[in-house]
Formats: structure tokens, sequence, C-alpha cells
């Protein structure tokens, strides 16, 4: 069992809908999907999009050909403001929040939270120290790496 | 590629992470940053018993992140850097995988925009190639 957490945002120039579509439908997926180095054919991706529907990838690495295989559920679909979705065989059960905000200029600012933090670290305090350990982490990594 | 997972290195990443998930345990890690200690040198800063400072120390050491000499009777503490560096492996590992997933889905966005029919054009590649991770930049 993994704990990490991450929060990922992003400004996007485009509106919340278009967003949560091209994240939604496989002949958008399919153009940006998996991994650098991986191809994810339109075939390869199953989007039942309600709560406690399947969200399937099948990744082709472009060079081997190996496949790699994603297996989530929804767990929230709330277009065009929030999509939850888990995945249970990953790293001991990972869950991932994109939540879209309007910036009302053509623009929308996606924030992506990935976390598959055990219910016993998710108190407030322990979320608060988690994500200042997260930080402290990187900033001494970073450090390490100039000295 | 990002996609393959190391289950042991995730097991010692349970640990690390809780470990961390401490503010003493944060500071004596920010101390042994500056070198090797005694508990009783962990211990002068923080209003706690040696005892106490002792456990903490248990703790990081169970999680790999500090080391303690055998040989000497003081026995002191030292960091174990390694431990650090996967747990900011993770991190940087999902960020990659998804600053490098919004690069190719702006560019996709974009040949949408153009008005371009081109939508059989493949997952842009040149995105991979830029710094988009935080951590390399720093």
């Amino acid at each position: 069992m993994t704990t990490g957490e991450l929060t990922y945002r992003r400004v996007h120039q485009a509106s919340p809908e278009l967003l949560f579509d091209v994240l939604t439908q496989p002949e958008h997926l399919t153009h940006f999907w998996g991994p650098t180095g991986t191809t994810t054919p339109v075939a390869n991706i199953t989007v039942d999009l309600r709560p406690g529907g399947a969200f399937e990838t099948v990744m082709v690495n472009e060079e081997d050909g190996n496949e790699y295989t994603m297996r989530a559920v929804y767990v929230e679909v709330v277009r065009p403001k929030r999509l939850v979705w888990t995945e249970a065989d990953l790293e001991g059960g990972m869950t991932t929040v994109i939540t879209f905000r309007d910036l009302g200029d053509g623009h929308t600012e996606v924030v992506t939270h990935q976390t598959n933090v055990p219910e016993a670290y998710r108190s407030p305090e322990a979320q608060a120290g988690f994500l200042t350990s997260l930080d402290r982490c990187d900033a001494y990594v970073a450090s390490l790496a100039a000295a | 590629m990002t996609a393959a997972i190391d289950a042991g290195r995730d097991d010692d990443l349970s640990a690390t992470f809780a470990a961390l998930a401490d503010p003493t345990r944060r500071a004596i890690v920010a101390r042994l940053t500056a070198g090797e200690a005694t508990v009783n040198e962990l211990a002068e800063p923080f209003a706690m018993t040696q005892q106490a400072v002792s456990r903490h120390v248990k703790v990081l050491e169970r999680a790999g992140l500090v080391s303690r000499a055998r040989a000497a009777q003081s026995r002191p503490c030292r960091l174990e850097p390694a431990r650090l560096d996967v747990a900011a492996d993770w991190i940087a590992r999902h960020r990659r995988l998804w600053a490098e997933r919004y690069d190719r889905m702006d560019a996709h966005l974009a040949t949408l925009r153009g008005g371009s029919s081109r939508t059989d054009l493949p997952p842009a590649g040149s995105a991979g190639d830029r710094p988009t991770d935080p951590q390399e930049q720093a």
C-alpha cells in the first residue's frame, strides 16, 4: 500500500464544457491519454459516463507493443464542474479528482488531485502534515541536487 | 515509461510518507540535513523528552529515512537520503504523467480551435521534450 498525493493545477484555453468532453470522450482521449511513448487507440477506450460506470483504457507502448491497462470506475460525473474516478488495482487504490473552474475569459483552470492516501491518514491534521511533508520533501531533494 | 509500478517500492513509500506526516519528524530530518546528530542533540530544540525524540527517531529508522551508528556509544543519527529520493520520485512520476498528458490535450484542443479536419493526428509527441516537471526546473 502506497501513500502518495499530488495536486496539479493548469489553465487551458477552452471552456469547462469542452475540457470535460475531451476528457470523457474516446474520440478525444485517443489523441492525448497515454503516457509519452504510448498510443491509446480509440477502440481501446471504454467510457460509461455515469457514477459506477467503467473508464478503461489499454495503452500500447510504441516501441515494443506492450500493453498497459487502466481500469477505473467513475465515482462522480458532474459536467462541466467535476469528474472523479477510482482505480482499485493501482498502488492500493488510487482516486483521481478533476475539477474545472471557468475563469470567464475563454480559459478554464483544471485542478487534478490524485491520491491513494489510506483512511488512517485522512484527518485534516494528517492531511495538512502530509501535504507539507511532500512540499518539504520536494524542496529537500532539490537542495540535495543543487549541492 | 511511467506505467510500470514497482510493488516493493510502494511498500517502502507508504512508510516514508507516513513517517514524514509529522512536524517533529520533519524537523528532525531537516536538522540531519546539516549532518549527524545524537538523540541528545536532536532533542535540544524541542520541548520534549529525549525519550519522546527517541521514539520519533525509531519511526524514521523503520521508514529507512535515518540510520544510527552501531559502534559509537552515543549512536549518532544520520539521514538516508535515498529513501527521500524514492518519495520525491513518486510525486515527480505522477506529476510528469499529468503534465505531459495535458500538453498533448492542449495540442489537441489547438487543432480543434483551428477548425482543422486533421482529427486523425497522432498524439503530439513534441510536448514531452519540454521540462514540464517543476522539480526538474528547481
